[in-house]
């Protein structure tokens, strides 16, 4: 209880007080201008932990998404290689089915074994793709040199065709390891259709059996497939996690906003609130001279 | 009836309302003054004197003594409070300083970086052999290194300017001791001619409310006025006119910055220093000291563990014996940090070919690059299996939580402080109203007396008249 009050103490209880309430509103503009409500660590402990942690996250979800649309890419430009493959596997069965037959001449077998050359040719092109300078059948390298042999070049044999990379390339989406793998080795992808292939040409340049190779052909026909499903199946995981990875990221930048962010309209009602009571203050303080004896004896 | 006394009486009543008007108008001269007690003169009937019929006629007034309006007690309060309340404020200053240094809710932050470094290693794992990757990861790591570095120069430097201050309360309490001792020799000689001493009371007053701002203090006052004053362990400082113990430093050990810091005591007889156990319990030297030699090592002590965790697993990937750099050669002997903590970690690698990428010679081979992209997830044993940036996380929510504990308490200190400084104000100080009314008093007073010698020279001068 106090009986009785100093000029100072009256004007240090106005100083202090309206220090106090400038610092607010100081404050105040501050989280408006910078949107942010957390502008020091001891504003909200736990908020900048989570921040902290928030932002840990958001660049771990980033580079997920950004190694899942990269996978999306490679595995769509390794399944546009395999569906074209496909297509040159379905053409040499063909073939085959037309000269088993044993009916056309030896220049119509000599132009089909032309054909099936090109094909050769053309499987050889495919397992040699590349996306960005990378080779997709060949781990992925930069710059790499082809991974399958040209079949003009001399002592070529489809089995020993794949000199490239035999790594299988994967791509981290996820906590704790979890990865996606983005390439085959390119042997394994093409060695069989290529093997296939050369048997046909191989039947048609000695008039051999052409009928024979037709089970080769399928069987390389099915192994292609099978790579192109698991292709597709990895490709389906990644839009997948790419799709659940932008979700966790929204929610995540969510919980960081709640933390971090200011809300205007409080804030905004906060300043005015200040602002008055600074205003009132200041009249307050002008009222004082008013209720002084000096002021009133005209001294 | 004699009239000549009435002069006298007059006289008197002149004189009081002379000195009331002064001690008013001293009062309202120091209105503003810090530390002012207000002052009141204490009038009192000078003794009657009995005239030839028995009758007691008194003889005027005299101005018995100037008074000082104090409550001991409230000062003594006060003093005490002003030791805790500069410290809480001295220790939430250095720890929202300090947890401003290792801040990680703003970019560029030391969490900010470590993300970029593993977001680069995980675009060397996307393109193994990629210039471009390849370097974006030499200057991310150097990025962190350089974070670290900073930190630790920055939690030197706050480190530093809490052992300068600290040098320089001690001098600052010494000079607040040296005028104690001074005041207390002008208090003791003015009193005891019976002078007032009020205003060199005041003066100490100040003295010892400085003095308690640096540390901790205990006063007892002698009867002729001088004070005795102990540092909260007893230690006496000042008895009376003499300092008995000055308060020093010396050197002892070297802070983050490799300089040396002080440590602070009182001094012996020869001036050296004398440790002396709970010698500052308060006042704004135990804050610094709380800080300088327990949070601030214990924040450098917690930056170090993260810089050797990041410096070893990130070693421990490079340096794999299954790891190959882009030309193929084993990393087992190429680190990519070297030194295990905040001040000493650099980024080893220089060509960024020799970043181990791989585990095997087959071009694309990207599963080292993984392994260190990995470690962003990873939880390391030596951080209390939590993440690196989970780490930092922890770390900021403790800073926070201590910056924001201790100015929780430099708040309600300072609330308390107000509050008993408001008491004080209610006894000692000067309120304006009063002491115009104290003035009109002391001037209608001296109208009054005036008249009374007026009138009684009137009468006197009737009287010389009839005589004539």
């Amino acid at each position: 209880m106090i009986g009785r009050v100093s000029d100072a103490n009256t004007f240090e209880f106005f100083q202090r007080r309206s220090v106090q309430v400038q610092v607010d509103i100081r404050r105040l503009q501050e989280q408006i201008l910078s949107g942010r409500r957390l502008l020091a660590s001891s504003d909200d402990p736990l908020a900048a932990g989570q921040v902290v942690r928030s932002n840990a996250s958001l660049q771990a979800l980033a580079q997920w998404d950004e190694n899942s649309e990269f996978g999306v890419e490679v595995l769509h430009a390794q399944d546009q290689s395999l569906g074209e493959a496909n297509d040159l596997l379905v053409r040499a069965e063909e073939i085959a089915s037309q000269m088993a037959s044993g009916l056309y001449s030896p220049a119509q077998r000599a132009a089909a074994r032309e054909e099936v050359h090109g094909i050769l040719q053309g499987l050889t092109t495919l397992g040699n793709s590349e996306l960005a300078g990378r080779r997709l059948f060949s781990g992925l390298a930069l710059d790499a040199p082809e991974p399958f042999t040209d079949p003009d070049a001399s002592g070529y044999t489809a089995a020993a065709a794949f000199t490239g990379s035999t790594h299988e390339f994967e791509t981290t989406i996820g906590n704790g390891g979890d990865r996606v793998r983005l390439t085959t080795n390119g042997g394994t992808v093409f060695g069989g259709a290529l093997q296939a292939v050369e048997a046909l040409e191989q039947a048609l340049a000695t008039n051999g059996d052409v009928g024979g190779t037709l089970a080769g052909l399928g069987t390389a026909r099915d192994g292609l497939a099978a790579e192109r499903a698991s292709v597709g199946a990895r490709q389906a995981q990644l839009t997948t996690r790419a799709s659940q990875v932008k979700g966790l990221t929204a929610q995540e930048a969510s919980v960081r906003a709640d933390a971090r962010d200011a809300d205007f309209v409080v804030v905004a009602t906060q300043l005015a609130q200040a602002q008055t009571a600074l205003q009132a203050l200041l009249a307050a303080a002008a009222q004082m001279k008013d209720n002084s004896l000096v002021g009133l004896l005209q001294l | 009836m004699a009239l000549l006394p009435a002069l006298d009486i007059g006289r008197s009543g002149l004189l009081a309302a002379e000195m009331g008007l002064n001690v008013a108008g001293n009062n309202i001269a120091n209105v503003n003054t810090p530390g002012y007690s207000r002052q009141r003169v204490a009038l009192g009937a000078i003794e009657p004197y009995a005239d030839g019929t028995g009758a007691l006629i008194g003889r005027g007034v005299r101005v018995r003594s100037i008074e000082q309006v104090v409550d001991p007690l409230l000062d003594r309060r006060l003093r005490s409070l002003i030791s805790d309340q500069r410290q809480s404020a001295s220790r939430s200053d250095q720890l929202e300083r300090l947890a401003g240094v290792l801040s990680d809710i703003d970019e560029p932050s030391l969490a900010g970086a470590v993300g970029a470094f593993f977001d680069a290693a995980d675009a060397v794992a996307r393109n193994p052999n990629g210039g471009a990757e390849r370097e974006t990861l030499l200057g991310a790591a150097r990025s962190v290194a350089a974070e670290l570095n900073r930190r630790n120069t920055g939690l030197g430097q706050l480190q530093r300017g809490a052992d300068d201050r600290l040098v320089a309360l001690v001098r600052e309490g010494n000079d607040a001791l040296q005028r104690i001792a001074d005041l207390n020799v002008s208090i003791a000689d003015a009193e005891s001619t019976g002078q007032s001493a009020n205003s060199l009371r005041d003066e100490r007053e100040t003295a010892l409310k400085d003095l308690a701002q640096t540390l901790g203090i205990g006063v007892t006052e002698y009867p002729n006025g001088t004070v005795r004053v102990a540092a909260e362990n007893g230690v006496v400082l000042v008895d009376a006119g003499v300092v008995t113990r000055q308060l020093t430093t010396q050197t002892s050990g070297n802070g983050i910055d490799g300089l040396p810091l002080h440590e602070a005591g009182v001094a012996d007889a020869n001036g050296n220093l004398l440790a002396v156990p709970g010698l500052f319990r308060r006042g704004e030297i135990a804050a610094l000291l709380d800080v300088r030699d327990g949070d601030i090592p214990e924040a450098q002590a917690n930056l170090d563990t993260l810089a050797s965790s990041l410096a070893s697993a990130v070693n421990a990937v490079q340096q794999d014996v299954s790891a190959v750099d882009q030309d193929g050669g084993s990393t087992v002997a190429v680190p990519f940090f070297t030194g295990t903590t905040a001040a000493a970690i650099a980024v080893a690698i220089t060509d960024p070919r020799r970043i181990a990428a791989a585990r095997s010679a087959q071009p694309g081979d990207n599963q080292n690059a993984l392994a260190l992209a990995d470690l962003r997830t990873t939880a390391q044993s030596a951080l209390g299996d939590t993440t690196f940036q989970g780490y930092l996380a922890a770390e900021q929510a403790r800073l926070g939580q201590d910056a924001a504990q201790a100015e929780d308490i430099a708040r309600a200190s300072a609330l308390l402080s107000e509050q008993v400084q408001a008491q004080r104000d209610a006894v000692s100080g000067v309120n304006l109203n009063e002491e115009m009314t104290n003035l009109l008093k002391a001037q209608r007073a001296f109208q009054a007396a005036a008249r009374v010698i007026s009138v009684a020279d009137n009468v006197l001068g009737e009287l010389m008249g009839l005589v004539r």
